[in-house]
């Protein structure tokens, strides 16, 4: 028989993957999500975690910025 | 817009992008009966030439004083070889608007022919002949002429009051119960869940970032949908709109002789600044700069024709990630407040800084790097275009790192891609999931799948479909 | 030229109209340059058809004197539309009947007309397409081009007129078109191949429009696309100084490289007296000597 599961395709490089893998392992955000590891760089995850996601990734993003220019004077 | 039809239950990418459609794409959208009636209108033909790929225009100039039809062998030969890709697309665009038709040849070869209507029309719009177009009346000279200055002004002024609405400016004199329903159509606005009043959506803050023109047009092309309701023709208000687009700035035009609805939709014109009457009975309008620049949406991208020079670029952008806005209205100060960080504000300039958080504020709120770029150049203010470097012509004035940098901050944030779907895997054999695999393949609801691990990814909307296949096949074998 | 692929924002056309009485084609049937002009004037609001931006001049070139006949100076006529006609087509097509009314008008009826002033026509369109561009918003691209549309026929009297005027075209990126109506006109023809443009021999006047149609309305960007009448092999003879004729072998001034096509021991143009008959081989040496 088949298996048919309902969620939400992730597509992305292999690094962003491995950060979600983390996140997923270490229960960062209150449970696991992932469905299904595919390959590479596509993930299977629950549709309603995404939205709490994206705010974690900016997160990260926002960490791994520095500032273009001063804004001093 | 295509956008409700593709709207989603989950909200997955946040970024519904505006699409502003140009003339082409939207009589595209539209039927052949409606192309057919739109062709009897000398004015329709004639902006509808103007639209077409340079190569096809060059063919329809070249079929325009031929009766018969033309082998297609033939009408390919024009092009040199080496840009026979070019010449499909130009032979697309013409079918796609019914320009020409294939007809057979005697020997029986393809043959193409202009449409009748179009041909004659386009004619007529070139060489004369026909009836004047419903305006032309002539008419006393009148003892209040207006100057184009004052037309500018006045649009200005006009179209400013739509703009200020939408950003809630304290200002709501001045706009009718119509516009206001035509912005809630559109999309642009939305009505509050609490108090019913109408707040600006995602897709209205980009489209205060078009240019006027752009802007000017897309209201109308929702005007048109919702005129229909109101029982004008659609294709009569288009004839009329371009008829304005191709009169001259400066001079005055005749109501006499219009249908009622056409004064109707004269008034609502006016509204929005696209001509200019002293009084509603008044007898003439001026037609103003904003009903000229319909016809040059798609050209858009350089300076627009010799601005009013209250609408002349003010924005000055430095290396440094500065921006600095000649200006005093309020309006292009916000505008600009919602993709930078305002420092300064002095009485006829502002200062402020695109920071990384003030871009990525933008880009959540819907709006695309490519259009803060866009904005950007468009507002360039003279002295911007000035210090080009003679000679190497970059594709913008911009500081190219300003530019970049722009970019990066929005790929930054899509280094994920959300598709919606439903997995299927632990299937039980190769075959099966070849066939399934095949099948979602051919209906196009794929969207991953590997054969190793059996495991294949359809969308959400071809589950249903792919489920019922499968239960059929399962069945049957 | 650098953006040739690109096109243009604007595309400013000058149409150069010859109007000389002495044309063969008009003086075998006056009724044809009616003909000829309406060709013109269609050919002239296609082009403005093609592009809102596209702009347009007409300079009618008479024997005595050359004038613009569209745009008018000052303001424009008050025109209404009579018909279906686009109003701005109907402007360019009152202004040019009614100015060149008055060109002909203004012609003097004692003198027997000479030959067109076609270099001077060349040299205003010149002045017109760089005033044109000296004003043009900054940051439009606008490619400019001379459309020369004459029945007169070849004559080497202003042939250094016409060189200065093809190289400051070339220079300036301007294209210079020639159709001619009657005869081949190898000078002409040189300005074409000096600045890129097209040349072209109408077969026959009744078809004029649709031979300027296909030929001379694609825009420079567009040419490359299009199958569209060769080149052929240009005539690149000099006529000389002294009797305007047409010659393959001449005298070249050493100093200020004037063509005759008779020895002359004064230069006529910069005055250089040449020593003949001498023997030459006295004055290396010399010079030899003091170096």
């Amino acid at each position: 028989m088949v298996n048919v599961m309902k969620g939400v395709l992730v597509e992305c490089d292999p690094a962003m993957k491995q950060f979600l893998l983390h996140l997923d392992e270490t229960l960062a955000l209150g449970r696991k999500f992932i469905l299904q590891d595919l390959d590479e760089t596509h993930l299977f995850i629950s549709a309603d975690i995404v939205e709490t996601l994206q705010a974690r990734v900016d997160d990260l993003m926002d960490q791994l910025s520095i500032p273009v220019h001063d804004k001093g004077m | 817009m295509s956008e409700s039809s593709k709207s989603k239950s989950l909200n997955l990418n946040p970024s519904p992008t505006l699409q502003c459609k140009d003339l082409h794409e939207y009589l595209k959208s539209r039927s052949a009966q409606f192309l057919e009636t739109l062709y009897n209108y000398p004015t329709i033909c004639l902006a509808v030439y103007r639209e077409l790929p340079e190569l096809a225009r060059h063919f329809v100039i070249r079929l325009l004083f031929v009766e018969q039809p033309v082998p297609q062998a033939v009408v390919t030969s024009w092009v040199s070889q080496t840009f026979a890709k070019e010449q499909a697309k130009a032979c697309e665009a013409l079918s796609e608007l019914s320009v020409w038709q294939e007809a057979p040849i005697p020997g029986g070869m393809p043959g193409w022919m202009l449409a009748q209507s179009f041909k004659k029309n386009l004619k007529v719009a070139l060489l004369g002949g026909g009836r004047a177009w419903s305006m032309s009346s002539s008419l006393e000279p009148d003892g209040k002429a207006r100057d184009v200055a004052f037309l500018d002004a006045y649009a200005l002024e006009r179209w400013e009051c739509v703009l200020h609405y939408m950003v809630g400016s304290a200002q709501t004199e001045g706009i009718s119960a119509d516009a206001v329903r035509i912005l809630l159509h559109a999309g642009l606005m939305t009505r509050d869940a609490e108090d019913g009043s109408a707040v600006i959506t995602r897709a209205g803050f980009q489209f205060l970032l078009l240019s006027t023109a752009k802007q000017v047009w897309l209201f109308l092309q929702h005007y048109l949908h919702t005129a229909e309701k109101r029982s004008l023709s659609a294709a009569e208000c288009l004839a009329f709109l371009y008829q304005l687009s191709f009169s001259t700035l400066g001079k005055d035009y005749s109501t006499e002789g219009m249908s009622n609805n056409m004064l109707v939709f004269l008034q609502h014109l006016r509204e929005f600044g696209l001509v200019y009457q002293r009084k509603r009975k008044a007898g003439r309008f001026y037609p103003t700069r904003l009903a000229l620049n319909i016809a040059q949406v798609r050209g858009g991208g350089a300076a627009p024709l010799a601005a009013p020079a209250q609408a002349r670029g003010y924005i000055v952008v430095e290396t440094n990630y500065r921006v600095y806005a000649y200006t005093q209205t309020n309006l292009q100060v916000a505008l600009l407040g919602l993709f930078t960080e305002l420092m300064y504000r002095f009485p006829n300039l502002v200062v402020g800084v695109l920071t990384r958080e003030s871009v990525r504020q933008a880009l959540r709120g819907g709006i695309t790097a490519e259009q803060i770029i866009h904005y950007l150049e468009q507002h360039s203010h003279p002295q911007m275009l000035k210090s080009e470097t003679g000679g190497i012509r970059t594709s913008s004035m911009l500081p190219p790192t300003v530019v970049d940098q722009i970019k990066l901050w929005e790929t930054e944030r899509n280094r994920f891609t959300y598709t919606e779907g439903v997995v299927y895997n632990q299937f039980l054999s190769q075959a099966d999931f070849v066939v399934l695999r095949d099948y979602a393949k051919q209906q196009g609801v794929l969207t991953w799948q590997n054969e190793r691990s059996r495991t294949m990814v359809v969308t959400r909307h071809g589950h249903d479909d792919v489920k019922k296949f499968w239960k059929r096949y399962s069945k049957s074998s | 030229m650098a953006d040739d692929d690109t096109p243009s924002d604007s595309s400013l056309l000058v149409i150069i109209v010859d109007t000389n009485p002495n044309q063969r084609y008009i003086t075998e049937d006056p009724k044809v340059l009616t003909n000829c002009l309406d060709a013109v004037i269609a050919f002239a609001n296609s082009h403005l058809m093609q592009k809102a931006r596209n702009e347009l001049a007409v300079i009618g070139c008479h024997f005595h004197k050359s004038e613009y006949l569209y745009p008018t100076p000052g303001k424009p006529l008050d025109v209404r539309q009579i018909d279906g006609q686009y109003e701005l087509f109907t402007l360019v097509e009152k202004t040019i009947k009614m100015r060149l009314v008055n060109l002909i008008k203004s012609q003097p009826p004692e003198e027997k007309p000479g030959e067109s002033l076609l270099a001077g026509a060349v040299a205003m369109a010149l002045c017109f397409i760089a005033k044109f561009r000296r004003e043009a918003t900054p940051g439009l691209r606008i490619t400019a081009r001379i459309l020369i549309v004459t029945g007169s026929s070849d004559t080497a009297a202003q042939y250094i007129n016409y060189m200065n005027v093809f190289f400051t075209a070339q220079k300036q990126q301007v294209l210079i078109d020639v159709c001619s109506l009657d005869k081949h006109l190898s000078l002409l023809q040189q300005g074409c191949d000096i600045t890129g443009g097209l040349y072209l021999k109408v077969p026959s006047l009744e078809g004029l429009l649709q031979y300027l149609l296909w030929v001379f309305l694609p825009e420079t960007s567009e040419r490359t696309k299009l199958v569209l009448p060769g080149r052929g092999r240009v005539d690149y003879r000099a006529a000389c100084f002294c009797h305007r004729e047409l010659l393959t072998i001449g005298y070249v001034c050493s100093v200020c490289l004037s063509v005759f096509c008779k020895f002359s021991p004064i230069c006529t143009t910069c005055h250089t007296v040449f020593k003949i008959g001498g023997p030459l081989p006295i004055k290396p040496k010399k010079k030899k000597m003091k170096v």
